[in-house]
């Protein structure tokens, strides 16, 4: 106890370190644009509806997704022209102002000039603006400012009233008018029922400098204002009144080109002295450290994510904006052995050296000085645990084996803490509080200690002690009092204790899957959420524990220490970086290697400290990092569509949504618009119709080749480390149309056309059969005829009579006309069940028949048979027919010698057999009824749909056949 | 109205007093020529009797056209209509377009230059301030000028009875060409 009471008083040896800030600024990433080898140089930028980034460069427009830049190009493919102005008006109309004063607007794709009939300025195109009433303003540097309103073009300048028609920057106040910023000063100008109205602000209003270069929105109607070489000012549109800040009094950091207000903070963008960073709350400046080369720049803008981007002459530069802050430590310790770290309520930052001394940093504008506090007893190898600044503004420092300090933090006056002997050699694990109390966790015993009113530190404090055994063990890494008043300790190996109202409750295995608990915090919601050594980290929302690990989205287990940031959000620290957990989104971010950080001291549970704002520090290879939680930003990438292909060629995503069947080789190009870190972007897809499952992918296009009709959803999700709760969604919904073969009405058709098809088939062979049918019947009907005809009794009877007669006379004849008799009869049976034959076997049988009949009417009756022998070869006949039609010319007719019977066979036309006689009738008709004739006529019809015709003038009869081949 | 025609006044008069020693050219020859396309009826009428000046010091120039100068009609009552019932000839008889040159190029040189003239075209009466592009083709001490712009009837208060409406463009189209010579 050799220094057991003993009060320092102050013996510091103090060394100040000059150091400059020289650091670059984490998050800084420069983009170059390189064409055919060549380095394109960036004009302008614009940031899209969507967060989309649009660069103006000496070879047109290029857009840029965080990885590459793509080209648009001009409507005629080899054109190019420098671009000085970006705007996306109010109806969605992409706008590119030229150096050369042309203008061209982005159609399907590519950008077409825009040519009114009042031609195009001359002069650079410096900035567009929309006034909200359909007039779109372009500012020319030269020439003043144009409007173009009811297709036409109409020009503000010096004739005007405008003070001086080099118009630099435009930008809409609150009340609809036009703020120009020009080389004499800003001019507010509106039209008023046609009527150009001009009101300038110049020095005389107060302006600190003619040349305006920049007018920067700072909500309620009021901007800031770039100058030329006076700095900046504010201008209130209301009230008209321009306030100077200091800075700007002597103002040295040259030309203002570009001014950007990020919620308290300005940023201005200079010609010469790079970028820099004005608070609103200190009204300081400091310079933001890019790349030396980085001297002119401009077009700052801000993007979704709040990082802040510019052009340099290097090309695009990405920072974090004021997200990440980097402050280099003086004497630069080697970060492993920065074991605590803590920012004071002065903004001070304190932190121990490899000599185990306390640092406590002192920044002068750009330069930081440290200095030494020697503790006793303190060497390199007793080690400084944790560091706590209470509410009465005194610094505890905890040391391993050498007890607990309490220091003043301006006059550096410390003491040990020595209200029990205990505490005096004591292993302190770490220093915490809450309000009045302050919890210190050492390995004799952990204890709570009131704090007096006042901020002496020379008095006496009361502590109670906690009793070990009831935490479960004295190894407690973290106490931690939360809103509701419960008391948690994170312990090694025993997992977390809650104590309330001297109740004990005890969190470990298997609940929790590892016991050792390093930190603790609450989130806004009063959750508790702790961190173990190699499971994550878990949240306790009083009901459950919930666990988070690298498949909640965690970039790491390992984890060390957990705050909770001025926004609410749970800042997670680990080796490699940090993870920011929004704990009523779910949604993480992190940042990593490619914001410029590298080893972070995640092994030193005090090297993470919680500034007064708010903000994080850790310590790292590259200095203290400060995080600063974003306002306003997007915690995830946001998914978009930027093509889709048909066969590799763009179609027009709003108004092509149906296709035909061959249109089925469908290309989606995507993205996932996240500038912070486009490499933690992942993408997950689905092709609803196609697919029934996302497919998780790094690529950003998909082919779909021969597609099937139907209809389709694209959709796609983009979300950072896989993490896709709450990812942004974009789709694409489109229809293939089915072949028109495959389509209802098709088939339907089709099926209809096969019925009736069958229908008429059926129809016609039961037409068919029925007509076969009735042929048989007309034939046997026919055939009976004959037979009846032949079997007539007259006929044999005559033909008996003849024969007898013959013998008679002349016996030779008579065998002969027996022979003939026969034949008639054998034709007769022989034909009789033929359907046709040829014409000559008819003729031939008729010629039978007339040798019998003329042996009984002799010279009386004759036959002319007018037909060639190849007529009769090719013509076929219905057997029998020319038989009935004799036999009917003989029965219908007398025959005698007064009047004989001439029957002529002859071929009309080629088309009819004509049989023709002359009439004679006979007194006493025949019976019979003309069956025979009428047979003939349909069996006819039957056999061919050219009628049989009957001529009847009563001299002649003749009957027409159709000639059957 | 009547203050334009006073300043074209004037400065035609002035011009022609300030003598030789200003570069002023004045139009020696010049036509303007209007196109009205309706769907139902095609008009066209010209007049050779414009008259101005341009001052290529100070690249200002004034053009006046006498409205009853115009000929060509498609019949002696439609030029009859026109000046009557439109133009209103005998209130309004001259229409103008004065005004600067936009463009800050040096027209003493030759050469052929396409510039962009900012001004006030009076016609019927009413004013419109409009720019208008033309060619200017500057040989030694002449200039060529050749111009295609259009007119919005509505801009100048010129009514169409609705009997007619199908016979009148809304949107007239004017060329121009002019020579003019150094003073």
């Amino acid at each position: 106890m050799r220094n057991h009471a003993i009060r320092f008083i102050v013996t510091i040896y103090c060394i100040c370190i000059a150091h400059t800030i020289a650091a670059q600024s984490p998050g800084y990433k420069s983009f170059r644009i390189e064409k055919e080898n060549r380095f394109v140089q960036i004009n302008c930028l614009l940031k899209d509806y969507n967060g989309y980034l649009f660069v103006g460069t000496d070879d047109g427009i290029y857009t840029f997704d965080g990885d590459k830049f793509n080209r648009i190009p001009f409507e005629d493919n080899n054109k190019t022209d420098t671009v000085t102005a970006l705007f996306r008006d109010g109806e969605g109309i992409l706008w590119a102002g030229f150096l050369n004063g042309k203008i061209a607007r982005l159609r399907h794709k590519s950008l077409q000039y825009f040519e009114p009939e009042e031609g195009h300025p001359q002069q650079k195109i410096a900035a567009f603006l929309n006034d909200g009433s359909h007039k779109t303003w372009f500012a020319s540097n030269g020439e003043g400012l144009y409007y173009y309103a009811n297709n036409r073009v109409n020009l503000i300048n010096s004739d005007d009233g405008l003070s001086d028609d080099h118009v630099s920057c435009l930008q809409l106040s609150a009340k609809g008018d036009v703020l120009a910023g020009t080389d004499q000063g800003i001019n507010i100008c509106s039209i008023q029922q046609n009527k150009k109205l001009v009101r300038t602000i110049g020095p005389a209003q107060g302006l600190p400098d003619y040349i305006v270069t920049s007018i920067a929105a700072a909500g309620n109607d009021r901007y800031w204002v770039g100058t030329q070489e006076k700095g900046f000012c504010f201008y209130d549109h209301v009230s008209g009144k321009i306030t100077i800040p200091a800075v700007s009094a002597n103002w040295n950091y040259g030309q203002v080109n570009s001014i950007l207000q990020d919620q308290q903070l300005v940023w201005i963008a200079t010609q010469d002295s790079g970028l820099l960073r004005y608070s609103i709350a200190t009204a300081t400046i400091e310079r933001v450290h890019l790349n030396v080369n980085d001297r002119h720049i401009s077009c700052l803008l801000r993007d979704n994510q709040g990082n802040i981007w510019l052009r340099s002459e290097n090309g695009l530069i990405r920072t974090s904006g004021d997200i990440l802050r980097l402050m280099p430590l003086p004497g630069t310790p080697a970060f492993e052995h920065v074991h605590v770290l803590l920012s004071d309520n002065k903004g001070h930052t304190w932190f121990n050296n490899e000599q185990n001394e306390l640092i406590k940093t002192i920044q002068v504008n750009d330069n930081i000085t440290g200095r030494k506090i020697q503790l006793p007893g303190l060497t390199e190898k007793t080690d400084i645990t944790s560091l706590y600044q209470d509410v009465n503004g005194n610094i505890w420092v905890g040391t391993m084996g050498r007890g607990i300090f309490l220091l003043s933090p301006e006059s550096l006056a410390y003491r040990s803490f020595d209200e029990h002997p205990r505490f005096i050699n004591a292993s302190v694990l770490s220093i915490n509080g809450s309000g009045r109390n302050v919890f210190v966790s050492c390995l004799e015993g952990s204890m709570e200690i009131q704090l007096p009113e006042t901020s002496d530190i020379h008095q006496r404090y009361t502590y109670t002690d906690f009793d070990g055994k009831k935490i479960g063990t004295n190894y407690v890494y973290c106490i931690y009092k939360d809103s509701k008043g419960r008391t948690w300790f994170a312990t090694d190996g025993k997992g977390l204790t809650l104590m309330q109202q001297s109740h004990y409750s005890y969190y470990t295995q298997p609940l929790l899957k590892d016991d050792r608990i390093y930190s603790i915090t609450e989130d806004k919601q009063g959750n508790i959420w702790f961190s173990t050594a190699n499971a994550g980290i878990y949240k306790y929302d009083g009901h459950t524990f919930f666990n988070y690990g690298t498949n909640e989205g965690l970039s790491d287990l390992n984890i060390s220490v957990l705050r909770t940031d001025w926004l609410g959000h749970i800042v997670i620290v680990h080796k490699k970086g940090l993870d920011i957990l929004d704990p009523v989104s779910g949604n993480i971010t992190y940042i990593t290697g490619n914001q410029g950080i590298a080893y972070i001291n995640a092994e030193d549970l005090g090297a993470v400290s919680k500034d007064t704002a708010g903000n994080i520090l850790v310590s790292t290879r590259n200095g203290v990092l400060t995080y600063t939680a974003p306002e306003n930003v997007l915690e995830k990438p946001t998914a978009l569509i930027e093509s889709v292909q048909l066969f590799l060629a763009d179609i027009d995503t709003a108004t092509q949504h149906r296709f035909r069947s061959d249109e089925n080789n469908f290309t989606f190009n995507f993205t996932g618009l996240y500038y912070t870190a486009p490499d933690q972007v992942y993408y997950k897809y689905k092709l609803e119709g196609l697919d029934s499952n996302w497919i998780i992918t790094r690529d950003r296009s998909k082919t779909f080749p021969r597609l099937a009709p139907g209809k389709y959803v694209f959709r796609i999700q983009a979300a950072l480390n896989k993490n896709f709760i709450n990812a942004s969604e974009a789709l694409y919904a489109f229809e293939i149309k089915q072949s028109f073969y495959k389509t209802y009405w098709f088939i339907g058709g089709c099926i209809l056309l096969a019925a009736l098809l069958i229908y008429w088939y059926f129809k016609s062979r039961e037409k068919e059969l029925k007509r076969i049918e009735r042929l048989r019947q007309e034939k046997i009907q026919f055939q009976f005829e004959v037979l009846r005809n032949q079997v007539n009794p007259h006929f044999l009877f005559n033909s008996f009579n003849t024969l007898i007669s013959t013998i008679e006379d002349d016996p030779k004849n008579a065998a002969e006309y027996a022979t003939q008799l026969s034949d008639f009869f054998r034709n007769v049976v022989n034909q009789r069940d033929k359907d046709i034959i040829s014409l000559k076997d008819e003729i031939n049988s008729l010629h039978t028949y007339f040798y019998l009949q003329q042996k009984r009417y002799g010279s009386n009756l004759k036959c002319e048979i007018n037909i060639s022998d190849v007529q009769q070869e090719t013509y076929m006949i219905p057997p029998l027919t020319l038989q009935l039609l004799v036999e009917n010319a003989v029965k219908h007719n007398a025959v005698s010698k007064e009047t004989p019977l001439l029957i002529s066979l002859f071929i009309s036309d080629e088309k009819y057999l004509d049989i023709s006689n002359n009439i004679n009738p006979k007194i006493n008709k025949a019976g019979g009824a003309g069956m025979g004739l009428q047979n003939i006529i349909n069996r006819y019809r039957l056999l061919t749909d050219t009628p049989v015709k009957v001529y009847n003038d009563q001299e002649y009869f003749i009957v027409s056949l159709p000639l059957l081949r | 109205m009547l203050r334009s025609i006073v300043a074209i006044t004037c400065f035609l008069v002035l011009g022609m007093q300030e003598g030789k020693s200003q570069p002023v050219y004045n139009i020696s020859n010049g036509t303007i020529h209007f196109r009205s396309d309706a769907p139902l009826e095609l008009i066209t009428a010209a007049s050779r009797e414009l008259k101005g000046k341009v001052d290529i010091s100070k690249k200002t120039f004034a053009f006046m056209v006498k409205i009853l100068s115009f000929n060509g009609f498609n019949s002696p009552l439609q030029k009859e209509h026109f000046n009557e019932n439109y133009m209103e000839s005998g209130q309004y008889p001259t229409a103008s377009f004065s005004g600067k040159i936009i463009e800050d190029i040096d027209l003493t040189h030759d050469g052929v230059y396409t510039v962009r003239a900012k001004g006030n075209l009076v016609i019927h009466g009413v004013s419109q301030e409009r720019i208008i592009k033309c060619e200017l083709d500057v040989k030694n001490s002449s200039i060529a000028i050749s111009s295609n712009f259009t007119v919005l009837l509505a801009d100048h208060n010129i009514a169409i009875p609705k009997i007619v409406h199908e016979k009148l463009a809304s949107e007239i189209k004017v060329e121009v060409k002019a020579s003019l010579e150094l003073q």
